[in-house]
């Protein structure tokens, strides 16, 4: 069943030099419910614009996006990122702790906040390898991965449907990001969501993606299973990418 | 104690207190500090404006009439209007109309309550009385507003991540800029509070001080003192809040997304 459609999306913005430039051009993807699906490319090719647009935090230009055969820009914003949960590229921590970062989604909506000892809480926590007895402890005293993974529950415990990942590794260490890695696929497939990422990290890319696109200057150039992307890439431009030294260890 | 008529400044006088100025020009000159043209240039305006509001003040109390009054307070509304406006560094829809709505409502209704209900003026438009404490009102109460809207800009700047996490986790424009609009409304109000509390410790305030040198009774002088400062407090918080209130929308779509830097 097919989750998210964008149908030629396109996005103009105003440089810094006051120039309209192309950040998107015509950009079309599907993505089929309970998969994970990467975004790929270098810095600059539109990756994170192209995801924000998916839960309304930016506005495409022209085309559409469809979630579950609704155009999103019928849906009131609030109610939309309701259903599509965002996890940005910095993890930023509330005030206070864990457990109060988590209870900060219900609270923003005016929902009951769920107690320490919630169902949900402990759901989130186990899917995001997170020890429960975190969950006092001051959330801006832990780690950089701690709080990515805080966030990554924190997005979860209201129990959106799609999930948007923007560069979740770009501030952590290999091991780090291998773990946060393995975290998504559990999250994917246990907590039956469906995840859209984005990132230059190939190496994350690879280990966890169902379907991937490679993102280039606005343009799509190629999408299709992790494998066949990777090992036999059929532009220039993605062989070009794979070559790049570093790429994914920023 | 008889009240003592007051000891008039001859021109000798201020020129002898101008003198204070320019030395200190001479000496930042001298030592190459820097500020001399500021202070020469700011001494200048403050002399001529300052005898310009005193020919417009003995023309206004001579002629009794309300229509200078109110010309010289929309005068003083405009200019804060004009320097509060200024401050707000965003692309604002009808940004003179909020600031002046605000300034109104807050310094306006401040005054009105202050002139009326508690000292009864007599006429109500007595210009001895209703331009130096609308003046002392508007003054702060814009001041308050330049800070806040300042304060508003710098704190969306900064808190771009943790307000957009709030928005993506659901929250309203609003809820997500609150943090922002705390600490810019605390900006507004820091100066009254502060004054207010060092008040007859540190420093003995302007106004008490002007009514004891023209022979005023203390006792009555400190009634004023602490009646304006409560007016003034009001009239700060209402006014700052209000634009905050509004500025805030600013930075934010309808659909409750940050505007990008470059779109303001």
């Amino acid at each position: 069943m097919e989750m998210l459609r964008l149908e030629e999306v396109s996005k103009r913005r105003r440089n810094p030099l006051g120039q309209e430039v192309d950040i998107l051009r015509g950009v079309s993807l599907s993505l089929a419910a309970g998969h994970l699906q990467v975004i790929i490319g270098p810095s600059g090719s539109g990756k994170s614009t192209l995801i924000r647009m998916v839960n309304r935090l930016d506005e495409p230009c022209s085309g559409r996006i469809l979630l579950g055969g609704v155009n999103i820009s019928d849906l009131d914003p609030l109610i939309l990122r309701g259903r599509v949960a965002m996890v940005l590229q910095k993890p930023y921590m509330f005030e206070g702790t864990v457990l109060d970062n988590l209870q900060r989604g219900f609270a923003f909506r005016g929902l009951p906040l769920p107690g320490a000892d919630d169902p949900r809480i402990a759901s989130v926590m186990e899917l995001c390898r997170l020890p429960i007895d975190f969950l006092p402890r001051a959330a801006r005293t832990l780690s950089l991965g701690q709080q990515q993974r805080v966030s990554l529950a924190r997005a979860l415990a209201t129990g959106p449907e799609l999930l948007l990942l923007d560069e979740p590794t770009s501030s952590l260490d290999r091991p780090t990001g291998d773990r946060l890695g393995e975290t998504l696929r559990d999250i994917c497939r246990m907590g039956r969501l469906t995840i859209l990422m984005v990132t230059h990290d190939l190496r994350l890319a690879g280990r966890v993606a169902d379907r991937l696109a490679f993102l280039e200057d606005g343009r799509i150039l190629e999408q299709g299973s992790a494998e066949d992307l990777l090992n036999r890439p059929a532009s220039a431009e993605l062989r070009r990418f794979l070559d790049t030294p570093n790429e994914g260890v920023e | 104690m008889e009240p003592k008529g007051i000891i008039d400044l001859s021109m000798a006088d201020l020129a002898l207190v101008y003198g204070l100025v320019l030395l200190v020009i001479a000496i930042a000159r001298y030592k190459g500090v820097g500020q001399s043209g500021a202070m020469l240039w700011a001494s200048a305006r403050m002399v001529i404006q300052l005898l310009g509001l005193g020919y417009v003040l003995h023309l206004v109390f001579a002629i009794r009439s309300p229509a200078p009054v109110l010309l010289i307070l929309l005068v003083m509304g405009g200019f804060a209007v004009q320097t509060v406006a200024a401050r707000v560094k965003v692309r604002m829809p009808g940004l003179y109309r909020v600031v002046g709505v605000s300034i109104l409502v807050g310094c306006g209704g401040a005054t009105f309550f202050f002139c009326t209900v508690v000292v009864g003026l007599t006429p109500w438009y007595d210009p001895r009385y209703l331009i130096p404490l609308a003046g002392m009102i508007v003054g702060n109460s814009m001041t308050g507003a330049s800070l806040a809207a300042e304060r508003l800009s710098a704190e969306i700047r900064e808190r771009r991540d943790e307000i957009e996490t709030a928005l993506c986790l659901g929250a309203p424009a609003r809820m997500a800029a609150r943090e922002a609009l705390r600490n810019a409304f605390r900006a507004a109000l820091i100066p009254s509070i502060n004054a207010m509390a060092a008040m007859g410790l540190v420093f003995i305030p302007g106004m008490m001080t002007g009514q004891i040198l023209s022979g005023t009774e203390p006792a009555i002088a400190v009634k004023y003192q602490i009646a304006i400062m409560c007016v003034i407090t009001f009239s700060v918080a209402v006014t700052s809040y209000l634009i905050l209130l509004q500025g805030y929308r600013a930075f934010f779509t309808p659909a409750h997304q940050l505007r990008p830097v470059d779109d303001r």
